[in-house]
Parts: structure tokens; sequence; C-alpha cells
């Protein structure tokens, strides 16, 4: 197994020459803009961090160096953030599975006693680092965030129209921030379910602690 | 399409009211056991059709082997139970060979199955069996052919599954271990309806039916387009099941529609494993014949599901359903889910598509009252022939309608202008 996971990280790395798989030993530095094409929204490997043997111990090493040096303190609380993104309507009014997903994944947590670790984030600040994305986006926009990356890749495969990336943020605050914004949505021409939509507002139990949605 | 098969055996309800005095419904003909509930003990294996007119003599205690050589009554349009060139399985997914197999996306789908989000949700309560016992006249009839026929689909899934898991073990763990996965929900589904059998003093015999079914070979290229339409289409029919259950409650009469939205969240689940899959093998999805093969697949699926609820309108009308409208809603659907992976799809929104599927309904039925008059064999063949021909012309006409073209951004040609 770890042998063959090597390979396919030889091999994405071959081909993606800039994507930070590590960026804990510039913690105060959220990586810049990422140029790589778009095209590779899918080559979210650095998850692997946390799965590979052998980069968790690099991981394990630079956390040790921060925390002796109180100056960096901060360090071991930047955490790396997964998202898929796209416009709202097909997020909040269009995928009306993602809505069960959401629901799922919830009793699931509360069943398990389980910490939430996804959210959803209206209209996000952190697409400002991502301009190759916000060229190919429809606004305003609504992105999934979680700090478990395979899941994200998950919903990726799950979703697929929609665009896939990660950035560090030093706090849950500033990972999920958001600007404030109006969502609408027209009604559906004809609707033809035999039973009526989900409601408006389904997705307010998912926002970051503290928002909420100004809703029409 | 008139014969259904089951393998029934007679069991003892928990509530020890399994002597029911209802006269099998027309079609439905328990053969012994019935009458005599007690018998169950010998856990006899009874073959149920419900083309079967005759009720011959009580079963001897063990006729399990003599049922196994009457064979199994199926049709084109029964549920199928699959089976593959496992070897090339073992090939296209062997990591040494392919280096370039996405495994960042297996991981994170092996993740998903191992979180086991249904883990506890199969659990029955007492409504079922009063709920059973309460479905009286036809509808208890259809009940008991629906229950049956997804405990056939569901258990067809677990036997491949299981299988794949096994065969892939060596060559890719991750891939094995998910088929494993995803024969543990089958096999959680399978039980569940079954159980649900024994609500009308019945079960499936599962072990009879494995060893007497016949199995459909598919090349892999195959399976993987086939279980993963008929993943997508299943959670789009139990979710629509359960979301218009939900809204007009006056027409839940079995609780097991219940349970269907976290239920389907499975099969959802296991179509997306297909689709990852198929990624990782892109010859299967982007040339010509691809695009032939998946406008193919697509169309038996969903004419398949048609022709088959429209014989059974009154199951879908039972619960308040319209059987068109049902279908229709959960062919474009499940076709829009499609979309994201094959890379073409018929235009099933194009009212021509209906107009077609509407016709071969109406071929259909003359083709199954053909097959029921009292004609001799011969002169019932030769009534066939146009019938099956205008059905075969239709079906063409419907496959050369202009498709759309469709597929994963990860591989379509039309990523780069697509606006997210």
């Amino acid at each position: 197994m770890s042998a063959s996971t090597a390979l396919n990280l030889g091999y994405l790395g071959s081909k993606i020459v800039n994507v930070p798989t590590h960026n804990s030993q510039k913690p105060l530095l959220l990586h810049g803009t990422p140029n790589r094409p778009l095209k590779l929204i899918n080559s979210n490997f650095s998850w692997r961090t946390t799965m590979a043997p052998v980069k968790t111990s690099v991981t394990a090493a630079a956390a040790v160096e921060s925390s002796s040096d109180p100056s960096k303190k901060q360090e071991s609380e930047r955490k790396k953030y997964y998202f898929v993104v796209a416009n709202a309507k097909f997020m909040l009014d269009e995928e009306e599975h993602f809505k069960e997903q959401l629901y799922e994944r919830q009793r699931l947590y509360g069943e398990r006693e389980k910490e939430q670790d996804f959210w959803l984030v209206i209209e996000p600040k952190f697409l400002d680092k991502f301009p190759d994305i916000t060229k190919r986006l429809k606004r305003p926009a609504v992105a999934l965030v979680s700090t478990n990356g395979p899941w994200i890749t998950f919903m990726k495969l799950r979703l697929d129209r929609v665009l896939q990336e990660s950035y560090e943020a030093d706090s849950l605050e500033e990972a999920l921030a958001s600007n404030p914004v109006t969502l609408e949505f027209e009604k559906p021409d004809k609707w033809a379910a035999p039973y009526p939509k989900y409601e408006f507002g389904w997705w307010e139990p998912f926002l970051p602690p503290g928002s909420k949605t100004a809703s029409v | 399409m008139a014969a259904e098969m089951a393998i029934v055996k007679p069991i003892v309800g928990k509530f020890g009211c399994s002597s029911t005095t209802t006269a099998p419904t027309p079609g439905v003909v328990i053969l012994g056991g019935r009458r005599n509930p007690r018998t169950s003990n010998a856990a006899m294996k009874i073959r149920m059709s419900s083309a079967a007119t005759d009720t011959s003599a009580p079963p001897p205690p063990r006729p399990a082997k003599k049922a196994a050589k009457q064979g199994i009554n199926e049709t084109l349009l029964t549920p199928r139970f699959y089976t593959t060139d496992f070897d090339e399985m073992e090939t296209l997914f062997n990591t040494e060979i392919n280096k370039n197999l996405n495994q960042a996306e297996f991981e994170a789908l092996l993740q998903e199955f191992k979180t086991d989000y249904n883990q506890t949700h199969f659990v029955r309560n007492k409504e079922f069996k009063e709920a059973a016992d309460k479905l009286q006249g036809p509808l208890r009839q259809i009940f008991v052919e629906f229950l049956e026929r997804s405990c056939t689909a569901e258990f067809s899934g677990f036997l491949l599954y299981k299988e794949l898991g096994r065969r892939l073990k060596k060559t890719n763990p991750v891939v094995a271990e998910i088929f494993s996965l995803m024969s543990r929900d089958e096999a959680r589904h399978a039980g569940f309806l079954n159980k649900g059998l024994s609500d009308f003093n019945l079960a499936l015999d599962l072990g009879f039916l494995t060893k007497a079914r016949k199995y459909t070979f598919f090349k892999p290229k195959f399976i993987f387009y086939a279980t993963y339409l008929s993943e997508k289409i299943g959670y789009w029919r139990y979710i629509t099941i359960y979301r218009h259950l939900k809204a007009n409650p006056e027409y839940q009469c079995y609780p097991i529609f219940k349970y269907f939205e976290n239920w389907c969240q499975d099969e959802n689940r296991h179509g997306d494993f297909f689709s990852a899959l198929m990624k990782a093998q892109p010859q299967f999805l982007n040339d010509w014949k691809a695009k032939l093969w998946a406008r193919f697949f697509c169309l038996s699926v969903y004419v398949t599901m048609y022709l088959n609820d429209c014989q059974r309108t009154a199951f879908y009308e039972g619960i308040g359903l319209n059987t068109k409208e049902f279908d229709m809603h959960v062919i474009i659907e499940t076709n829009r889910t499609t979309a994201r992976i094959f890379p073409a799809v018929p235009d099933v929104e194009n009212p021509e598509f209906k107009m077609r599927l509407d016709r071969m309904v109406e071929i259909n039925q003359k083709l199954v009252a053909a097959g029921e008059g009292e004609d001799i064999a011969l002169v019932k063949n030769l009534k066939r022939i146009p019938l099956v021909a205008a059905l075969a012309s239709e079906l063409l006409a419907t496959y050369l309608m202009k498709p759309i073209e469709s597929g994963s951004v990860d591989i379509a040609e039309f990523e780069p202008q697509l606006v997210y």
C-alpha cells in the first residue's frame, strides 16, 4: 500500500509543480495565489499529509519546532481547510441530495458525539486568495468547507460541478469569514416532482457559528 | 412479461398470527405450508410464482432439491443477477499495472463507507406486522411482489460486490474493501426486505436463489455502466417515494418507506463509487464507442423500468403516486445525475422521449396479451412477431434521438468553458 501511495504522489507531483503540500514552515504567510491550472482541481492530495506516514512525521517535526518558539505559538493553531465551491443556486437550490447528505452527516455526528468539522460558507472571504477559481465562478458563491480532506474529495466526486482547493487559517473564525450577501432563488418554472422542494434556508444549521443568512 | 418468480418459505410470524385466513390473491399461489404454519419449522423451500395456477399436493418436508430442479421463470424485465470477468477486473485495478489510478478518490470513498452512516438504522418495530396485517386484497399481493423484487435486487448486488471484494483483495486492497463494505450495505438492505416479507408470512430463500438463478454475464465495462445506473436510479426511486409519502402521509401504508431516506443514501454512495471506478478507467468514457454504449445502457435501464412499472400501476397508485409521472421524474433526475459521468446521455426531457416510451408501453401490453391468450404456441408466436418488431423499431428510434453530450468535469472536453 505505502509503496503505491508513494508512486501516486510521485506521479501527481511531477504533474503539478506548484502545489504547496506543506506550508507549516511559513505559518504566517497564507500561501498566495495558486497559479496552477484549474484543470487540476481534482489533484487534492495534500490531505495525504495526514495519511501517508512519511508526511505525518514531517508535520509532527514542524509542530514540535514551532511550539518550542513562543513567538510562533499561533502556529500550532494553524489548520488546513479543504473546500469545494460553486454558485449558490447550484449548491443550495438545485442539488437537493446535497441537503440530505449534510443532514445525514449532522445526524451521525450527533449520534457519535463528534464535533462538527464541516460548514457552508456563503460568499467566503478566502476566495480572494483564489483568482483562478473566482474568474470561473458565478456569484454569489457557496463553499462547503471541512477540516476533513478526504471527505471533501468525496464531495467533489459527488457534486462534480464544483471546484476544489484548500487553504490554511489561524482560527476557525478567520477560516470561515464571509461577506454579507442576499440570497434569492427563482422558483422553478415547472416542478414535476411528486413532492415539495426542500425549504429555502435549509442550510442555516451549517453556517459558521454566529453568522446568519440575509434571506429573502 | 407476467411471470414473476420467487422462492418462499412459510414461516411463523413473531406474534403468532401467521395463520392468516386471507385467501391468496389472484396470481399468487402459495404452495402448502400456509394452512399449517407449524410446518414452518421444517424450513420448507417452496416455489411461488404469480404465473403458477396449480396448487399441487402439500409439499414433502424437504422439497428443496426438487424445487431447484424446477428452475426459475425469468423474463427480460426481472431483476438481474450479474457476473463478470473477474480476471479482467483484477487487471484493471492492479495498482502495479495502473500506476495512475486516482487512489485519493478511492481512499476518500473508503473513509466514507467505513463511516457506516446506517449502522443502526435498520431496526424494525411492531408497526411492520400491524401494517402488513392491514394490507389485504390485491394491494397485499402487490406489496409482496414489491418486497420480493427489491430483496432480489439488493441481494444480487450483495453477491456481486462480495465476490469482487474477495477477488480484488490482492491487487487493490482499497477498492476491494470498498466492494466488501458495499456488500455489507446490500446484505443489510436485503435482510431488511426479507424481514418485511416475514410480516406477510413469507421469506425469500436466498441460498436457493443464489444457486438457481441464471447469471447475466457482463464485461467489466458494462458492469460499471449497469450497476452505476441501477444504484443511481435506485436512489431516485427511493427518495422520491420517501419524499412523496412524507408530504402525503395518508398513503403511508407500510412502515418500510419511512426508512428510505437514510437507506437510499447508501445507494447514492454506491453509485459514486462506480463513478470513481469509471474515472479510473477513462478508456470506458472517452471515445465514440463509450458514448454509444452509455446511451444504450441509459435507454435500456429507463425503458425497462417504465415498462415494468406500467405493468404494476396498482402498487404506485396504492401509495398515491401516478406511475408514469413518478417514472418520468425518476428518469429525468437519474439522467441529470448520470450526465455527471457518462460521456453522452439520451435527451429524456424532450417530449418525444416520453411519447415513444408511452408507445412502447402500448405495444408491450399487446405483447403480454398475446402471450396470455388461449391460442396454441405457434399462433402466439406468430402474433408476437409484428409486436416485437414494432417494439424494436420504437426502441431504435428512441436510441437515435439526438443525445446530450455530458461527462465529469474532470474528463469532459467542455470543462474549460464551464462556469461553476
